[in-house]
């Protein structure tokens, strides 16, 4: 109605507003005035506007049948409606008219086939049309007709709350048996919680008893299900589709060519999102552990939680965007099946959040039992089987992980059973991840419950095991020391990694757990480089292992420095690969910055965190050998590491056997040496490295040698 | 580690007012608590192995009718189970069962006819469900009383006045559970480990699959191991003096090509005598530095000197070493029980007062056994 006098007032108050507006706007722009009187003289004598004006004013029972009148306008209206589409206003008029019949079906159905919407929709002309439809003298046909077009413009209604406010009265449509999958669809977009009730669900199982399995019925009730699982159980066949059928076929291309052409994107999407899962279960296992749960809402409501019930709760698998989440996380309700959180993306945003100990321990509780069922019992083949499964089911519960940046407790305490019989090769990279993440283990357990399964695969594997075991353990140190960098700063440097159960961790705790780390990386590496020849791959990740080791002190504020064996030290020195040696000497700087840093500090705070001497004199040790190895050409003298009998050197015919590992003779380098050489005395024939010896062409050599990016070597011995 | 940390310990854990926990810790803490008393499918409280029992009570004849309703008793004998274990249930309660057997029949009727919405009261559907509390089913102050559920249903092409006939039936029991493991779960669980069930597949699916949905929880099969197949082999002759097992059979097979199915059977009397054979002296027990009670515990070995009597006999006569072979199930005229999970306790018709409690006792102390068996079985 409103809108119908907005549209008349124009012409019936013309003069009057005239009047008014010369009145009141003496002292107004009287060229504008005149611009507005023009406007509106034009609007009053546009046709379309005439046309609307027509409709909304022709009297009841005007005869159709050669009405030029009523023809002309209409097809304008048509015309204006396939071209531009109708404007709020236009469709409230037109609706009104038709649904009000004042000129009979057969114009109705004609107009409603027309209103094709420019912008929004406005939702009053809507309730009144379904008002009208309770006056139940409109041809069924035509009140299909109508509800189609609603659902075609359903998400162009500017707004849904007076729609859901007459939400029985639309309800009371479903009994009308033509009717009935429309309003179902219908029904579905407005459903609330608030909206389904016990007498509807009865309803509806009533006519799902007198008209059989229909999909619009079944897919109202699986909605009304997510909404109180208590009223209405229901099995979804998995081969029924989803969604309503597209029932807006009659308007979609006009409706579409009319946006285009207005450039306007307002998405139509009548597409639901629905939450059947569509289960493509193309392969038909009898026991599928590794099946996620699907999301649904709880059934088995607690009594005492219905005191807490006046508080609204919104189950999880109602939300469709981030932006709902946020909406509602104060009030999300969990799933059935914790573990289907692990499915859904959203879902894993919100797992962040809860609190619920007997929450995560559910999850906890199924997630263990599909691990073991899948890769311990395996009652029917289990991963060996289905690998291509279980890696997907891997591949997620590490996404998680990653996600949340913390490991599941039945994921660790899966491994520790799997690492016993796992042969190492099955899912590799996935089971080495899981194992990366594993929190910090208690130093008394941590040699049978790790250190023990590994080293046994460590030796029996291939190299790539080898290396992929490497950066497993270089990842979980730098979880660990990680964690504990942040955490120490909270408190005291006592680390409490529980507080129901006894394994309390204190600062030495933790570091006794690294130390141990440390040193069993030291031992797998050791022998591990003499079983594979000194390797450099495996040798790449055994340094790349310490490099974090070296950092711990400055990088993550633990007062722990454990030195490499020889068994790492001395391959990574005499390594044929100049990058090895390289990244040693980096290494080797680390250290020294760490270990002054913290005797300085040591000095300063005078807090009793002790660096042991012995780490000290290994440092010293480690780092005259390799300088005077290096740089001072000073091998196999009496006091290093490397120590040979005189006569056993003699016996080898070595000369100069003393700097045969220097920077310019080292296997390594000799090639940049060489290439020095011919830069430096393009001329000479006869080589003699010995020469680039003499203290200016070391100084250029060292500079040459600096300058082709061995920055490690650079930084422990600057050059002079 | 955080002050709040602490607060958040000492608040019960099933108090209403939501703690604000730092965040690293939510995993971690409910990881301790999984992991610190030994989950099932966790790690056993000191990160130890496995529960095995190398010794055992023996079963010391009690009347369970004084415990147990005789009528409920009745529903549990004679009665082949299919054994599974389940991890702990959420938020179930044994006030509740009412409303769980409207609501179980209502999701059988709903599964039943795919695609067919069924009001959650489940009155129109042709199955009856029905929960109920088998009291006294316990033997600790820690066990969840055992359910039992019924499912009955009216033949296809019965009248109309018809009686609905038993086509299904299962129960949820814990029977010696691991007191340190009870006691840490949170209020919220209800532990009941071991089910068996009998009847049509189709109908163990779906109430396994209603119990996953409704309390969050997952079912898996559990086997009847080898050693403890063995130790019923030993308990129920130890049995045969207060009730007569009439015979010892044991099924094994032999990994041979065609595959070897061998079926040995002993007479009771037999087995008796050969059992008293092993069992040590008394004497030499208090030897071992404890008092025991008389007939008061068996040990494995005695089980495993057993055993290997019984195998020495057969090799004598047909020259078949049967430790090659595995034993697949054992009977005798107080139950039987099978490698793939399947237990039955039968009853003795003649002493029927006497063998309820005999049978009942060995009902639960197989259960016991299952129970152990399942934590044995899920924390190796």
């Amino acid at each position: 109605m409103a809108a119908k006098q907005n549209l008349s007032e124009p012409s019936d108050s013309d003069s009057s507003s005239l009047t008014d507006q010369s009145v009141s706007g003496r002292s107004g722009n009287r060229s504008l005035r005149v611009a507005e009187k023009e406007r509106r003289k034009n609007e009053a004598e546009d046709p379309f506007v005439l046309a609307l004006k027509y409709f909304s004013d022709v009297g009841a029972g005007t005869p159709v049948y050669g009405n030029d009148e009523f023809e002309t306008n209409l097809v304008l209206v048509e015309r204006v409606a396939y071209s531009k589409g109708l404007s709020p206003e236009a469709i409230s008029v037109m609706l009104e008219f038709a649904m009000s019949l004042r000129m009979g079906t057969g114009p109705c159905v004609r107009v409603l086939k027309c209103l094709i919407p420019a912008t929004i929709v406005p939702q009053e002309p809507i309730v009144r049309a379904v008002v009208w439809l309770g006056v139940g003298k409109i041809p069924i046909s035509t009140q299909v007709l109508f509800i189609k077009w609603v659902l075609t413009v359903f998400d162009m209604i500017d707004a849904k709350d007076q729609l859901r406010a007459i939400y029985g009265f639309i309800f009371s449509f479903v009994t009308e048996e033509n009717l009935c999958p429309f309003i179902c669809h219908l029904l579905y977009l407005l459903t609330r919680k608030e909206s389904v009730r016990v007498f509807r669900v009865r309803k509806l199982l009533e006519l799902q008893s007198k008209l059989g399995r229909q999909p619009f019925l079944l897919h109202l009730l699986s909605l009304y299900k997510v909404f109180c699982p208590e009223l209405v159980t229901l099995s979804i066949p998995s081969r029924m589709k989803s969604g309503f059928r597209n029932y807006n076929t009659p308007w979609k291309s006009a409706l579409i060519a009319v946006q285009k052409r207005n450039g306007s994107q307002l998405a139509s999407s009548t597409s639901l999102p629905f939450t059947i899962k569509d289960k493509t279960s193309s392969r038909k296992r009898k026991h599928c552990h590794l099946e996620l749960p699907v999301l649904s809402s709880l059934v088995n409501k607690q009594p005492q939680t219905e005191l807490s019930s006046s508080r609204k709760v919104v189950p999880l698998v109602q939300l469709n965007s981030f932006a709902q989440l946020l909406e509602n996380i104060h009030r999300i309700e969990l799933p059935a099946q914790m573990g289907s959180l692990l499915g859904s993306s959203l879902a894993l945003q919100y797992l962040d959040c809860v609190q619920d100990e007997s929450a995560l321990l559910r999850l906890n509780f199924w997630l263990g039992y599909a691990l073991h069922e899948e890769f311990l019992f395996y009652g029917d083949g289990g991963a060996y089987q289905n690998s291509e499964e279980a890696l997907q089911f891997l591949d997620k519960l590490l996404f998680t992980q990653h996600f949340l940046q913390e490991a599941f407790s039945s994921s660790e305490a899966f491994l520790y059973k799997f690492l016993s019989v796992w042969d190492g090769s099955l899912l590799r990279p996935q089971i080495l991840g899981l194992l990366s993440n594993i929190p910090v283990v208690p130093s008394s357990q941590i040699g049978r419950l790790l250190f023990e399964p590994l080293m046994q695969l460590f030796f029996t594997s291939s190299l790539f095991f080898k290396c992929g075991l490497m950066e497993c353990l270089n990842n979980m140190l730098l979880k660990w020391l990680t964690w504990h960098s942040v955490y120490a700063l909270e408190d005291d440097l006592d680390i409490s990694l529980n507080s129901h159960t006894s394994i309390n961790m204190t600062l030495s705790g933790f570091k006794d757990s690294v130390m141990e780390l440390v040193h069993f990386v030291g031992r797998l590496a050791s022998v591990g480089l003499q079983l594979e020849g000194c390797h450099t791959l495996l040798l790449s990740f055994v340094l790349d292992f310490y490099e974090t080791v070296c950092d711990t002190f400055l990088k993550y504020g633990l007062p722990l420095v454990v030195m490499p064996p020889p068994g790492v030290f001395y391959p990574a020195l005499f390594s044929l690969d100049p990058v090895s040696v390289d990244r040693l000497a980096y290494i080797m700087y680390r250290y020294k910055v760490n270990l002054t840093s913290a005797k300085s500090q040591e000095k300063v705070t005078e807090q009793a965190f002790h660096i042991s001497r012995q780490t000290f004199r290994e440092f010293n040790h480690y780092l005259v050998v390799m300088v005077n190895c290096l740089w001072n050409s000073n091998m196999f003298r009496p006091g290093m590491g490397v120590q040979l009998g005189e006569e056993v050197l003699l016996k080898s015919n070595v000369p100069q056997y003393w700097t045969s590992f220097d920077l310019v003779h080292h296997p390594a380098f000799m090639s940049y040496a060489v290439d020095f050489h011919q830069r430096c005395w393009p001329g000479r024939k006869d080589m003699d490295l010995n020469s680039i010896k003499h203290s200016k062409p070391w100084s250029w050599y060292l500079e040459y040698l600096y300058s082709q990016g061995y920055d490690g070597l650079k930084q422990c011995v600057p050059a002079p | 580690m955080e002050r709040q940390h602490n607060s958040v310990v000492r608040t019960p854990l099933n108090s209403v007012v939501v703690q604000r926990r730092s965040k690293s810790k939510s995993y971690r803490q409910s990881y301790r608590s999984c992991l610190g008393a030994a989950s099932r499918l966790g790690l056993t409280p000191a990160l130890t192995a496995r529960r095995l029992n190398t010794s055992r009570r023996a079963p010391k004849s009690h009347n369970i009718t004084d415990k147990v309703d005789p009528e409920q008793l009745t529903l549990l004998l004679k009665t082949e189970w299919k054994l599974s274990y389940v991890t702990p249930l959420y938020q179930f309660r044994h006030t509740q069962l009412k409303s769980y057997s409207r609501q179980l029949s209502a999701f059988i009727a709903a599964e039943k006819q795919q695609g067919l919405a069924v009001d959650a009261e489940g009155s129109q559907s042709s199955f009856r469900v029905s929960f109920s509390v088998v009291q006294g089913m316990t033997e600790t102050a820690d066990d969840a009383e055992t359910v039992l559920i019924q499912i009955h249903s009216k033949p296809m092409f019965a009248k109309q006045d018809d009686p609905q006939k038993l086509v299904w039936s299962g129960w949820l029991a814990c029977i010696n559970g691991n007191p340190d493991y009870l006691s840490s779960l949170s209020k919220d669980f209800i532990c009941l480990p071991l089910f068996g069930s009998s009847g049509p597949e189709v109908l163990t699916t779906l109430v396994k699959s209603w119990f996953q949905q409704m309390f969050d929880c997952c079912f898996g099969p559990l086997e009847i191991s080898h050693t403890s197949l063995q130790w019923l082999v030993a308990l129920w002759t130890n049995c045969h003096t207060e009730s007569n097992i009439q015979h010892l059979r044991m099924i094994w097979t032999l990994p041979v090509t065609p595959p070897l199915q061998i079926t040995y059977t002993v007479d009771a009397q037999d087995a008796w005598e050969l059992w008293s054979s092993v069992r040590k002296d008394p004497e030499e027990e208090s030897e071992g530095g404890e008092e025991v009670e008389e007939g008061g515990s068996i040990d494995l070995k005695e089980v495993m000197r057993f055993m290997q009597g019984l195998k020495n006999h057969f090799y004598r006569h047909f020259r078949l070493d049967l430790s090659a072979g595995s034993l697949q199930q054992v009977s005798t005229a107080l139950g039987s029980a099978k490698y793939s999970g399947r237990i039955k306790v039968s009853s003795d018709g003649k002493n029927c007062s006497q063998s309820f409690s005999q049978d009942t006792f060995l009902l639960t102390h197989t259960r016991k056994d299952k129970c152990c068996t399942n934590i044995f079985f899920l924390s190796f």
